[in-house]
Order: C-alpha cells, then structure tokens, then sequence
C-alpha cells in the first residue's frame, strides 16, 4: 500500500521550484523553471514573417511550438530529434498557448516557441508550458494570462500532486494515474486537461481541485520571477 | 476599484481595476480590466495604461526609421525595419531620380536608409518612403540596436539625453524609431556613446538616469 509519499512530501504539496527568465540571450524571451528534477528551458523568437506561406493567417499570428527531450535529459539516452510522443506535446502546448496569447494583435506573424527538457523526471510537459508561458511573456507578447500548469494525479487510494517518475510507476493496487492539468488562473479557465490512468468521475473533481492549488502557487512563482528581473535592474 | 498603483510592474493576467478604464496594454473581460504585457502601470484618474517593458517595433505611420535593404526587385527595394515584416520603399518613394530595372545603381543591398513610414495595412504590412530633404541613405558607419520601448528613456524630455550624449561624445547620432541607432564620429566618441546607449539599454528602469549617463560619459572620456 502506499502510505507515504517517497520523497516524505505531503500528498497536496509541490516538489521544490525555482523559475528565471531571460536566460537565452539571443531569443526575444525566455526562461528557465525547474520542479523538481524535472527542468525546461524556453526560448521565444519573433514575431516575425510566416513560414512556411501556407500556414499564415490574415487576421491573426500563428504560433509554432517544438518540445523536445535532449539525449542526456533520462537514465537511458533519448534519441535526438522529435518522436510520436514530442510531437503530441509540442501540439498540446501549442494549443494551450494559442488561448493565452492575444494572436489577434499580430496579424500575418508567426511565434516560434522552443522548449528543451534539460533533466526529466515527470511532469515535463506541465513543466514546459509553465516555462513557455512565461518566456511569451518575457517576450513581450500581448497576453490574456500566464499558463500554470501541473500534473496531478492519484496513487494507491490517495489523490496527489505533482508526481515524480518513481510514483508515476507505482504498480501495486490500483496503480499511479496521471492528469496533466495547465489553468489560466485568473480566469479559472483549463487549457489542457489529459488523463493516464483510471479515476472515477469523484476522484477526478477531486484531482483537479488539488491541482488548481498546486497550480495557483506556480502562478504566484511564475509573476515573482517575470518582476524579479526589473526590480533587481532598479536596485543595481 | 483600482486594484494597480501607478509605477507598479504588471504581469498578463493581473487584474487591474473593475471599473470600465482601460487604456493602452490593457484588455477588458466581464467588465474587469486585465493586464495584456509584463509591463509598468500608468494609473490616471480616467485610465489606466501599461507601458510594455520588453517588446517589438510595429510601424505605425508617420515613424522615422532606419532599415536595411535586404533585397532589389525591378520597381522596389525590400528593407528590413526591425518589424516582424519586411516593408517595400517604392521607386517613386525616393527623393531622386531612379532608373527603372538599374535600381542596384543607387542603393545596394545591406545599404541604410533613413525614411518614413507613409502607409500602414490592416495586415500590419507597412510601405516606407524616401521623400523629403531629411530622408537618404546612410554611410555605413556604427549601428547599435535596442528595444523599442527603451526609446523614450534614451531621447528623454524633449531630447534631453540624446542631446546630452552628442554633446559631450561630439558625435552625430541618428535614432529610428524601430530602435535602430546610427553613429558618426571619432573612434572615442563613437565608443563613449555606445557605452552611454549599452547602459541605458540595461538600466532603463533606473531613475536620475541622465545624471547616471553624464557621469558615466565623464568617466569613458576621462580613461580615452
């Protein structure tokens, strides 16, 4: 049975975080957030002219997104390059995005969003959005809101959040279920919700619930560093 | 109820006020006033703007800008103006006589120009013109580039600073308004300057900056 969580955190408590913008000089914005031993680095580049042509469109941007797991990010080297599983991420965080951005503003452009996981172990594409999210913002993009976004989920009998790998493969019971979630906080809106596993319909209320808390902290995270780096200016 | 005093530095999302007051960088929701960039709220008594701290040149028009030319067509240059697109200067847009199909012969690409913008599309495509005594092309000499929304603070009220620094460097400086910065000098002024811009481009939040520059200005020409 699982009793107590492997690393002694409680069940609705974070991993520790740590989150900085502008750490890729040459991108218009960018930022790093860490949770955990799961770490993301995006970078944002443009607005600038749509390619390829196809894709543009007349009365609004487009935003590409790339999500990819560098070979040292996991115990066994991933191979470089974009798999079935980067490609599902990159669209789901495209997705999200083009929600919290105000693409109506930049018509005819394209925003190119990268994210590279440098370390994972769990949670990478909650962990990614977050870090995008805030490198858009660094960017000084129009937006409606930062994405916080977390993973909740539920092991044994007991709903949890932020999983790490080793409880994500908890196998004995019921097993680990796992519900990546990403709000825009201050509209308590959900831009992505995804579910492995199994949950009852209760449970699941209860999952989100627990992760909307979770994800309300890293909102708080993500606005302290944005702020950081201009108070910190102003003091020098 | 305003929830945002003024000088204060907002993220997207954070709400501002309920009250129907939103000006510029601002975005309205139910009712309620919401931030649009990571930027520093303007609060007045009729609205509330917030200026963006990070950002990119859109043309608007009437601007003076600097650009490169990045390509030659047989009736246009296309010219690179910082903008997320490229714009096109006409052959009839330009303050000389240009022979059609020879445009190579007067202005070459990588070339500067200084020029206006004159025409903006709904689609954020903008065309530039050369016309007028003031607008030319630009030798090639020292170009520097920053953000956009820095520019107030390097011209200052009414010119103060960029008159300040073309004052005590002796050099002639040229500020686009896409943040393309043009520089003509001697070696130590050119580099004093440049200095001057770099810490305004880092320190741009900072208050008393004109003193700070001044002093740092004293302190370039002291060591050259």
């Amino acid at each position: 049975m699982y009793e107590e969580r492997f690393d002694k955190r409680a069940f609705n408590e974070l991993r520790p975080m740590e989150a900085e913008t502008g750490v890729v000089p040459n991108a218009k914005g960018s930022a790093r957030f860490r949770i955990g031993n799961t770490e993301a680095i995006a970078a944002v580049y443009g607005p600038e002219e749509v390619k390829p042509r196809h894709i543009e469109k007349v009365d609004r941007g487009v935003i590409v997104c790339k999500y990819d797991m560098l070979p040292f990010s996991v115990p066994d080297r991933a191979k470089p390059g974009m798999d079935r599983r980067d490609i599902e991420i990159s669209q789901v965080i495209t997705n999200a995005l083009n929600r919290a951005i105000i693409l109506e503003d930049m018509p005819r452009a394209m925003i190119n969003v990268r994210v590279y996981i440098t370390q994972a172990d769990a949670g990478t594409r909650c962990a990614s959005l977050t870090a995008a999210s805030m490198a858009c913002a660094d960017a000084g993009l129009p937006m409606r809101d930062l994405v916080a976004a977390v993973a909740a989920g539920k092991i044994g009998d007991h709903v949890c959040l932020d999983l790490s790998k080793e409880e994500e493969d908890f196998h004995e019971g019921e097993g680990a279920t796992d519900v990546p979630i990403a709000f825009l906080p201050s509209k308590n809106e959900i831009l992505l919700l995804q579910l492995d596993g199994r949950v009852s319909r209760d449970e699941l209320k209860k999952v989100i619930e627990v992760g909307k808390e979770g994800a309300m902290k890293i909102y708080e995270l993500e606005k302290e560093a944005l702020k950081r780096r201009f108070s910190n200016e102003s003091k020098s | 109820m305003i929830n945002a005093k003024n000088f204060d530095i907002v993220t997207p999302g954070e709400l501002l006020s309920d009250e129907k007051n939103g000006g510029n960088g601002t975005y309205e929701e139910e009712n309620k006033v919401y931030s649009k960039f990571l930027g520093m709220a303007q609060v007045s008594e009729k609205r509330i703007d917030v200026t963006p701290l990070t950002g990119n040149y859109y043309p608007s028009e009437g601007d003076d800008i600097i650009g490169e030319v990045t390509e030659i067509a047989s009736k246009y240059w296309v010219v690179d103006i910082n903008a997320p697109f490229y714009t096109r200067l006409d052959v009839r847009d330009v303050n000389f006589r240009a022979e059609l199909g020879e445009l190579d012969r007067y202005i070459e690409i990588g070339d500067l120009i200084y020029a206006r913008v004159f025409r903006i599309y709904p689609n954020n495509a903008a065309d530039i013109s050369m016309r007028g005594t003031r607008y030319g092309k630009l030798e090639p000499k020292l170009t520097m580039k920053i953000d956009p929304v820095k520019l107030p603070r390097l011209i200052g009220k009414e010119g103060s600073m960029i008159n300040m620094i073309k004052d005590q460097t002796k050099c002639d400086i040229l500020v686009g308004q896409n943040g393309i910065i043009w520089i003509d000098g001697d070696e130590a002024g050119r580099l004093a300057a440049a200095t001057a811009i770099k810490f305004i481009d880092e320190n741009y939040v900072e208050t008393d900056l004109t003193e700070k520059v001044g002093r740092l200005l004293e302190n370039v020409r002291g060591k050259v």
